[in-house]
């Protein structure tokens, strides 16, 4: 992790009309750092990275990414923001392939349309990704032939085509079976331990741990607790991280007394 | 009976392929103004937007035989006077368009919302999502509400014997003054409706088999 | 002025009648098409596919003049609410059965699981939720069945396109006229359409 900051967000504010999402959110993301970003739904971690990549508009505050600023309440250029985008790539919890388009074409259309790169250049790249995971062989198949872990191996690479300067993920794996969570995490820890920079909304806590190098608790509409992935699942400072953590490393307990640094290994 | 059949056989399908020449030519001109009012009505803001919203409804509020009536006598009050062909042409073009426009429009806006999400985070243009990525898809959803379009145009040609226009329904009334034999006329161009109308579904749903292929 | 409203009169007298006559066919269809009794689903199909395929004009010269020929002579009010509601029934008869399959299949499951037999199931358990889904639809038909009801007038029925159409061959002006008339019938479908609309989503808002 060099100190280069790649995101700035300072202040953020989201509302949904009345209802506010999330309120003054600040948080620095470096480059090749991995964050991860947990808490209980409904606390505003997805409308979040979203507002990084400008899809949610958002209301107040600023980010910067990867040069490009933001301003809540303005709406940005679209060639400003189609140029963002093909720097930022994301993955989303229920893929979201094209239906209607092969492996390999999901692939190819973004950097063929946007970049302009010839269809050749295009394919053997994408065959490139798709030899990573295994999944060459499916580059003529549709999408819907494919399990939920293969298409989600497939959006992935279809992110990294653009290659992306900074990856977000909204909670890869919750819509997986359970079998089917590990090939896709196994990638997500490669493309970290190949220095890109992520943010990563997941409810995987051990994944979490393991990868991140810097954890992100939302809760309550703002940043619960943030710091070094271990210190912040195995001792948390706040109390409502610790409540937080309480209820999801072990779910049935009622006691409060329940012990957090335990309970890490009982997931 | 069966003399009536076979004396006007030839002319009731004389009559029929004239309908069908008149259905497939508005419905291509029909289809191609209500996609792109469908384009206006969802990206054209609120005065573009507004004016195609309300002639669809203006389109889907009046009785369809009302709609030819304007056209055809109405117009006559300002000393415009259309022939029946174009009046007939005009009509199904202006009718079918507001309902194409519903079509195409229904089938844009059912895209799933990732769809317009995973565009955007790859960094494509407004365009290029809506040739690439909606549009595809959106013609798949739409197959079904296509036939029934067809289906619809069609049928509205028997209503344009009520001026004058000489297609299959005409020549049925004729027919049945003439020999007083209203019976098996009818009942024969109910039967090639239905033939046209179940070959029109069937080339459909082979469409849909085809393009959607993927699902 | 007087002679448009009694036309308006037997539009809605027409639509009434039509649309019993389609609710009650179209149920029968939906549940005959719904049952697991072979020849049942076979007439009912045939029945749906067929009569939704012919133009409501040609059902109306039918049912008018063919049917006169072999000695059903039926008056031209007859003939018309016949042959809409033969028409309709087939477009309700879809609709019900979509509402019914639409319908979670758990809720079968849930209600027989329970020992609820399969009438008591379909009365107490599908159809009650069937019936939102089904609404849409079925004022979204019946706006189209007043739009319809303007074609009897070729059979002589003296309904508000009958009554346009006269009084523009007697004040020779024929697009105040026709225009007239396709105010009252917008005003109807705009009632339909955003009013009861508004209605359903209001009903259906204050039930989940």
């Amino acid at each position: 992790m060099s100190n280069e900051v790649v995101v700035r967000v300072n202040n953020v504010t989201k509302r949904f009309g009345e209802r506010v999402i999330f309120e003054s959110v600040s948080l620095d993301v470096k480059k090749s750092e991995v964050v991860a970003i947990v808490g209980p739904s409904g606390a505003g971690k997805s409308t979040f990275i979203r507002c990084i990549n400008h899809l949610h508009a958002f209301d107040g505050g600023s980010i910067e990414v990867l040069g490009h600023v933001l301003v809540g309440g303005t709406q940005p250029t679209r060639a400003e923001l189609q140029q963002l985008n093909s720097k930022v790539g994301m993955v989303f919890q229920t893929f979201n392939l094209f239906p209607h388009l092969t492996v390999l074409d999901n692939i190819i259309l973004a950097p063929m349309q946007v970049k302009k790169i010839a269809r050749q250049d295009a394919t053997d790249q994408a065959m490139n990704l798709l030899k990573m995971v295994g999944l060459q062989q499916k580059a003529q198949s549709f999408p819907k032939r494919l399990s939920g872990g293969e298409q989600q191996r497939v959006a992935i690479c279809r992110a990294l085509a653009m290659e992306p300067e900074l990856m977000l993920f909204d909670e890869p794996t919750s819509m997986l079976d359970p079998e089917l969570v590990g090939e896709v995490l196994e990638f997500i820890q490669r493309l970290a331990g190949g220095g890109m920079t992520m943010l990563l909304v997941t409810h995987e806590m051990m994944f979490a741990k393991d990868v991140a190098d810097t954890v992100v608790i939302m809760a309550d509409g703002g940043i619960a607790e943030k710091g070094p992935a271990r210190q912040v699942l195995e001792a948390p400072r706040t109390e409502r991280a610790r409540s937080f953590l309480r209820r999801v490393l072990s779910p049935m307990a009622h006691d409060d007394r329940d012990l957090v640094a335990n309970g890490g290994d009982e997931t | 009976m069966f003399h009536i059949v076979a004396l006007y056989t030839g002319v009731l399908l004389k009559g029929a392929l004239k309908d069908v020449v008149l259905t497939v030519v508005s419905s291509i001109l029909a289809l191609i103004l209500g996609a792109l009012g469908a384009i206006g009505r969802i990206y054209g803001g609120p005065i573009v937007g507004g004016a195609i919203y309300w002639y669809v409804e203006i389109i889907r509020g009046l009785p369809a035989i009302l709609q030819l009536f304007i056209l055809y006598f109405g117009l006559s009050q300002f000393g415009i006077d259309l022939n029946p062909l174009s009046a007939a042409v005009i009509w199904l073009v202006a009718y079918g368009t507001g309902y194409a426009v519903e079509i195409f429009r229904a089938g844009i806006v059912d895209v799933a919302e990732g769809q317009h999400e995973a565009a955007k985070a790859l960094g494509l243009s407004r365009f290029t999502t809506l040739r690439k990525v909606i549009i595809p898809q959106a013609f798949v959803s739409m197959m079904p509400n296509l036939t029934s379009f067809l289906v619809l145009q069609l049928k509205n040609t028997t209503m344009l014997y009520l001026i004058g226009y000489a297609d299959i329904m005409y020549q049925a009334r004729l027919g049945a003054d003439a020999t007083e034999q209203p019976g098996p006329l009818y009942l024969m161009v109910a039967v090639e409706y239905l033939v046209i109308s179940a070959a029109i579904a069937r080339i459909g749903s082979r469409v849909e088999r085809r393009i959607a292929a993927y699902r | 002025m007087p002679v448009f409203l009694k036309g308006v009169g037997i539009t809605l007298e027409l639509t009434a009648a039509a649309l019993g006559i389609a609710l009650i066919l179209g149920f029968l269809l939906a549940l005959a098409r719904l049952s697991t009794i072979r020849p049942m689903v076979a007439i009912a199909t045939t029945y749906i596919e067929v009569v939704r395929s012919i133009p409501v004009l040609v059902l109306l010269f039918l049912s008018y003049y063919s049917l006169g020929q072999v000695g059903l002579k039926l008056s031209g009010p007859v003939a018309a609410t016949v042959s809409l509601g033969a028409f309709y029934a087939t477009l309700y008869a879809e609709i019900f059965r979509g509402g019914i399959l639409g319908v979670d299949r758990g809720q079968t499951e849930a209600a027989r699981a329970l020992g609820m037999g399969r009438r008591m199931t379909m009365v107490r358990v599908i159809l009650p939720q069937a019936f939102f889904s089904i609404l849409p639809n079925a004022t979204n038909q019946l706006s189209n069945l007043i739009k319809d009801t303007s074609l009897v007038f070729t059979l002589g029925v003296a309904d508000l396109m009958f009554q346009a159409q006269a009084a523009s061959a007697t004040t020779f002006q024929p697009m105040d006229m026709l225009l007239l008339a396709g105010m009252i019938y917008f005003a109807f479908y705009l009632i339909l359409s955003k009013v009861l609309a508004r209605w359903e989503i209001n009903v259906q808002r204050s039930r989940s």
